[in-house]
């Protein structure tokens, strides 16, 4: 039972953090909160017994952020 | 406008210190991850991922020309080439056995336990695919800072051009 209270609690916090990306103006905070995204995803694979494709997404997690941050550079921080 | 480069070093004495502790942790942890990747989750890729995240980290920390793992341009994508020959040569070695392609059990090397045998083949397989994507991942960084800086520099010979 508890476990299945911390599961909708991270899913939940999935669903929140989408809304909060897609309604977000700044593109440089989408990409932070997109890592907070990619944390909770890492928890929720976890909870539901893939340890591997958690790594995975921990790892590639990092690695996209490290690369939109990069991109960032090129484009307007603010969309119209 | 010039500071903006990513190619130079904009660590501060925090970074440099942390890095110096990060970096070599990050890299034995990959290495275990691909050694160690039968028997726990993890894996080719993920190794790979992990080893690509130090370099990058060193990269970004460092500066660009005068960073420890100076791999680049190149060198990069013909490392992921030789990544790939690996993988393939793994397959070609177990024909040469004898037997099909990437069938473990024929790889022409006396040891008599089958098991040992698909470990070996694994592992063989698995270097492979941790270069592969070590390498790749580091090519991508580097056409996306290449890019950065060739733009940066347009953009600085046109200020000069206009005052």
């Amino acid at each position: 039972m508890q476990i299945l209270i911390i599961e909708a609690i991270l899913l939940l916090f999935l669903i929140f953090i989408t809304v909060c990306i897609i309604l977000n103006k700044d593109i440089l905070a989408c990409t932070i909160i997109y890592s907070a995204f990619s944390f909770c995803a890492v928890l929720t694979y976890f909870m539901f017994g893939s340890p591997d494709v958690a790594f995975t997404e921990a790892v590639i997690g990092t690695m996209s952020t490290i690369f939109f941050v990069a991109a960032l550079k090129k484009i307007d921080r603010w969309c119209k | 406008m010039k500071n903006n480069s990513m190619k130079k070093a904009f660590g501060g004495l925090i970074l440099d210190t942390s890095f110096r502790i990060l970096v070599p942790f990050t890299l034995v942890y990959g290495m275990y991850i691909l050694t160690h990747g039968e028997y726990s989750p993890g894996g080719g890729f993920q190794a790979g991922a992990l080893v690509a995240v130090g370099i990058v980290l060193v990269r970004m920390i460092q500066g660009g020309d005068k960073d420890m793992f100076n791999v680049s341009g190149p060198m990069a994508v013909v490392c992921a080439g030789v990544g790939t020959f690996i993988y393939a040569g793994t397959g070609w070695l177990t024909i040469f056995g004898g037997g099909l392609f990437l069938d473990y059990g024929a790889l022409p090397v006396p040891m008599h336990h089958l098991a040992e045998l698909h470990a070996l083949g694994i592992l063989m397989i698995e270097i492979g695919v941790t270069v592969c994507v070590m390498m790749t991942i580091i090519n991508i960084m580097d056409a996306i800072i290449e890019r950065l800086d060739d733009d940066l520099e347009e953009e600085v010979e046109c200020d000069g051009n206009n005052h």
